[in-house]
């Protein structure tokens, strides 16, 4: 009995040895999974557990025109942090909280609180005013420390908005060319990397490391400021006149598709855009697919040409309407034009007959120009958001929407689409991809990204291009575009008025859009422009009634900028042939040099008058045109001008800096009466005002962001 | 009944010694940086391990002359001192730390774990009454009875301090005695099921325990809250790698990691010395297992036997339970690492216990 259980219990032993082992087997073979397979995971989950980063912001590039003014800068303001186990280990916590609260003018337990917080990095005041930072830094409060933060700021407001986009308070940009090239123009982050023990006290031989911030490359755009704001000009023009509900304007120079201009209503201040409802970001030119209308005629006219169904004097007759099927199609209030040429239907703008135009075409060629011309696909230009627009599929469409998009109907595009199809009517048939980038430029002057002009496709011969451009400048003279029609140039185009499709399906019986689009020289296109107004209020509501005058004086002002020579008619008579003719620049308030090199680049004399270096007075005026060689007088601002108390022209210092501002005003002999800090917004007198020297002038300033 | 003296386990007392000056040099290693923090001293925790391995070491050595078979009349005073100092732990004569009251001391000062006593006396007076008893363990009510009773008494008392960690270590230790005594399959079945329920009911009715488990569970979705300790841990093992940091270069030690040089010191071996070193820890208690299991059996009677078996359960069952929680499959349980962890108490009364395999091994029948 006794050597029975003794057996037993050794044997349990044994069992239990057993289990033991197979125990320690599982914990080994636990351990090879957690350290070895596991290993490099979780050593790098530990050591972001272990460290922080000081952010060092990099400062976003400059956005620039075409001609290197600047759209979007990148300023930079110091921010004070916090790092509160330095705080607490100098123990002078109470004397530093009440240094800073003193400084930043903040409540002084609010600091406390911070500077004391349990954790390892704590901002303190962001993006502070430069005197501030420097008491700040002449402190030298243990813990306390300054970096550089940087803020995008658009110095010309909400001009070419929807363009730029906007960038949000972490520097990145989040809409327009700012976020489609975030990449390039954001630049790299730097960091100061801190590895630390869990109470925040910096761990002895621990990894510890700058990471310098690499600034954004500069975009240099296709848009041309002034173009751009002679664009936003009429805009906002008609956008308020005719209360309408948005309009677009694009400006391109159709052989290159570059982007010249490009604005919407309504809009938004990129500096302040949380002010504004966000639907006014919304850009309208690229994203808004909209039945066009007769502007789309110049697509089915142009098919009709390629394919030599018509020439310029082939007969139709319009009764007034035309059955297709069961639908009846009509002319506007059902007016019969009676018998027209092809270059007369244009002019007309007659439905019936493009009814006739579209319907001898057929399905498969209309789709195929259709295709062709790009609509029903993104141009691919540089921005995000485009919309691809909305065509009737082949395999569904019936004759009567052959009908109806012939005449521009049952399709949906882009402002952006349309305007790129008529650039390649106007350019001699290549149809070429739209872009707002010309050049991505690093610090250091290195081209990063070059976009050059590209063609997608021919879509139309040279030939009928130009026949086309013809018929389109009768349509101008002659037909429902007159409004468009400037004096001096030969101009092309048409106009539209569509109607507008209801939520629910079927038209909005009192909404149009008016719209017009165009360009001139005909002959040799510089610029083509398209104009879109939606829902105007009043009458007429016709795209030759809204949107034709916004367009000419778009292209009058635009065309006399770029100096684009008059047409010179031969049959006519001129007694100064106007391409001799150069238009005097504004030197007003611009320093001697700068203003002595612009008169001569226009092929103009300088004599200089008085002395200084500051341009107070042109003789002749801006903008009059002189002949090449004739001689422009600058006078200069006088040497004591404030004893002197002669005439000044009040300069404008909207967005200078208040060293800036100061500079200028002392160059002129006037006092400086600033009201806040950051950079100038409001300014008495007026610029452009004249008053004597010595004067007081009153700037207001105001802080860029926060 | 007089047997002949032999000389004791050399492997065992090696293993055991290797073990504790891995101890010495890990304690040194992750606490110096929480020392010198807290006390100004990076030495503070090394030199009461110190202290504490040459009063061990002394006991070690007295346990192992005096034949083991005395120790069966001391058995029963042994088992009454020890549920007396667990009464008092529990007066207000206990010290008070972090809401648990396991140390008996003059004012702040810690004596003892009356706990750490608990253990071996329950060891050597179940092995005492086993032995008397060893022909009616397969009886319920003669057999399993008592020591079930021993468990809710005994472990009853721990659960006052409340600690159970190292009531579940007692508790399972008397359960792998009763095994060795040769209790029926079925009552063992029976007991461990009953066994599950109580730590379940013990998990649910106590919310930091139950807190605990689930972020044992999930501890990624606890990691700043229950489940810091887990993820730190595994932070500090991933760390590691196969060869680790090296000696002293824990970067989890600079107080990311609680309990750095008690619980969780297995977790800073595993960082400096990587899987290799911890591989090392595990093979020397397995050989421990193994030495101390081998004594059990060939040992000349059924006391000797089921002293060292118990012994053997009660140090390698727990390190098996502080290696599991530090690796992640096993919840926190608050026990230390024997041999390695900081803890005066537990390192003598381990001490104590490999003095007590030693002397068994001398009278080993199998040479």
């Amino acid at each position: 009995m006794q050597s029975t259980s003794r057996l037993l219990v050794r044997k349990r032993i044994a069992t239990l040895f057993l289990l033991f082992t197979l125990g320690f087997f599982i914990l080994g073979g636990r351990m090879f999974w957690v350290q070895f397979v596991r290993g490099a995971e979780l050593s790098e989950k530990a050591a972001q557990n272990r460290t922080r980063d000081v952010p060092v912001e990099s400062k976003r590039g400059i956005i620039y025109d075409r001609n290197g003014h600047d759209l979007a800068i990148s300023v930079s303001a110091d921010s004070v942090y916090a790092i509160p186990a330095e705080v607490l280990a100098s123990k002078k916590e109470q004397e530093i909280a009440q240094k800073l609260a003193a400084v930043l003018g903040m409540d002084e337990s609010r600091v406390y609180d911070r500077i004391t917080r349990q954790s390892s990095f704590e901002w303190i005041k962001r993006q502070i005013e430069p005197e501030l930072s420097q008491q700040i830094r002449e402190l030298d409060l243990p813990g306390i420390g300054l970096t550089e933060e940087s803020r995008r700021y658009y110095p010309k407001g909400s001009l070419a908005a929807h363009v730029l986009g906007i960038s949000g308070v972490d520097n990145t940009g989040l809409e327009g060319i700012d976020y489609y090239y975030n990449d390039l123009v954001g630049g790299q982050k730097g960091r100061i990397v801190i590895e630390h023990d869990a109470a925040n006290r910096p761990i002895p031989e621990a990894t510890h490391h700058y990471v310098p911030p690499v600034d954004g490359a500069n975009l240099i755009l296709t848009i041309d400021e002034t173009i751009q704001y002679i664009a936003e000009r009429e805009l906002d023009k008609v956008f308020k006149e005719r209360q309408a509900k948005a309009a677009t304007v694009i400006v391109m120079d159709p052989h290159t598709g570059e982007i010249l201009a490009m604005a919407n209503r309504p809009t938004f201040d990129p500096n302040n855009y949380g002010d504004y409802p966000d639907s006014n970001r919304r850009n309208w030119a690229i994203s808004n697919a909209y039945e066009p209308g007769s502007t789309m005629k110049i697509t089915t006219a142009a098919m009709a040409l390629q394919e030599g169904i018509v020439n310029e004097n082939t007969p139709f007759i319009c009764s007034g309407s035309i059955k297709v099927g069961k639908e009846t199609i009509g002319c506007t209030n059902r007016r019969a034009h009676g018998q027209q040429t092809f270059a007369q239907i244009v002019e007309n703008s007659c439905n019936v007959s493009f009814v006739q135009v579209g319907l001898t075409l057929g399905m498969e060629k209309y789709y195929q120009y259709l295709n062709a011309f790009g609509f029903g696909q993104p141009t691919g230009i540089d921005l995000p958001g485009e919309a691809a627009g909305i065509l009737v599929p082949q395999g569904r469409a019936k004759q009567i929407d052959l009908a109806t998009m012939s005449m521009g109907q049952a399709n949906a595009v882009t402002p952006l689409q349309l305007c790129n199809a008529v650039a390649a009517v106007a350019n001699g048939g290549k149809l070429m991809k739209p872009y707002l980038v010309k050049k991505v430029v690093d610090q250091s002057g290195n081209v990063l990204q070059e976009n050059q002009p590209t063609i997608v496709r021919q879509v139309i011969s040279e030939e009928t291009a130009y026949r086309l451009s013809m018929i389109l400048e009768g349509e101008v003279i002659n037909g429902t575009g007159k409004n468009a029609y400037i004096e001096g140039y030969r101009v092309g185009g048409k106009t539209g008025t569509a109607q507008k499709i209801a939520p629910g399906g079927g038209y909005l019986p009192n909404e149009y859009i008016a719209s017009f689009i165009g360009y001139a020289p005909v002959h040799k296109p510089r610029l083509l422009c398209i104009v879109a107004v939606d829902a105007p209020q009043g009458y007429p509501y016709y795209g030759g009634w809204v949107a034709a005058p916004v367009f000419k004086n778009i292209m009058q002002d635009a065309l006399r900028y770029l100096e684009e020579p008059l047409y010179k008619d031969d049959s006519a008579e001129q007694t100064l042939p106007a391409e001799e003719m150069v238009v005097v620049p504004d030197v007003v308030n611009l320093p001697l040099e700068e203003a002595a090199a612009l008169v001569r680049s226009r092929g103009l004399q300088v004599k200089v008058n008085g002395s200084g270096n500051v341009v107070w007075q042109q003789t002749p005026k801006a903008n009059t045109r002189l002949k090449p060689g004739q001689q422009v007088i600058i006078d200069l601002s006088q040497v004591d001008k404030t004893s002197h108390g002669g005439p000044v022209t009040v300069p404008d210092l909207q967005g200078k800096s208040m060293r800036e501002v100061a500079k200028i005003l002392a160059d002129l002999g006037l006092h400086l009466m600033p009201e806040g800090y950051g950079l100038a917004y409001q300014q008495s007198p007026e610029p452009g005002k004249v008053i004597t020297g010595g004067s007081t002038v009153t700037v207001k300033f105001q802080p860029i962001g926060e | 009944m007089r047997l002949k003296k032999g000389p004791p386990d050399l492997i065992l007392f090696l293993t055991a010694l290797t073990l504790l000056g891995i101890g010495l040099i890990m304690v040194f290693s992750s606490s110096a940086v929480t020392a010198s923090v807290r006390y100004g001293d990076a030495y503070y925790f090394f030199k009461r391990q110190v202290l504490w391995s040459i009063i061990g070491i002394g006991a070690l050595l007295i346990t192992m002359k005096i034949n083991y078979q005395k120790l069966k009349s001391l058995a029963l005073p042994a088992m009454i001192i020890a549920l007396v100092c667990l009464i008092l732990v529990v007066t207000p004569l206990g010290i008070e730390v972090n809401s648990s009251n396991r140390w008996l001391g003059i004012g702040s000062a810690r004596l003892f774990a009356p706990s750490e006593l608990a253990k071996l006396a329950v060891v050597m007076f179940l092995a005492r009454t086993m032995e008397v008893n060893i022909d009616r363990m397969k009886d319920f009510v003669k057999g399993v009875l008592p020591y079930l009773t021993i468990i809710a008494v005994v472990c009853g008392l721990i659960m006052l301090q409340p600690d159970l960690g190292t009531a579940f270590v007692v508790a399972a230790t008397i359960f792998f005695m009763m095994m060795a005594a040769g209790a029926r399959a079925s009552h063992l079945i029976a007991i461990a099921a009953a066994g599950a329920a109580a730590v379940v009911a013990a998990i649910v009715v106590a919310p930091y325990r139950m807190a605990r488990l689930t972020a044992f569970l999930n501890p990624w979705k606890y990691a700043n809250e229950e489940g810091f300790q887990t993820i730190q841990s595994l932070y500090a093992l991933g760390s590691g790698g196969l060869f680790g940091l090296g000696l002293g270069r824990s970067r989890q030690k600079f107080f990311y990691l609680p309990e750095q040089h008690t619980d969780f010191i297995f977790a800073i071996l595993g960082e400096e010395l990587g899987f290799l070193g911890a591989i090392v820890v595990i093979a020397l208690f397995l050989l421990f297992a193994w030495r101390g299991f081998k004594i059990a059996i060939n040992a000349p009677d059924n006391f000797g036997s089921l002293l060292a078996a118990g012994i053997t359960v009660l140090i390698t069952f727990q390190a098996a339970i502080n290696i599991g929680v530090v690796c992640g499959v096993l919840p926190v349980t608050g026990i230390t690492l024997p041999f390695i962890s900081h803890g005066g108490s537990s390192l003598l009364f381990t001490l104590i216990g490999v003095g007590l395999l030693l002397n068994i091994s001398r009278y080993s029948m199998n040479r």
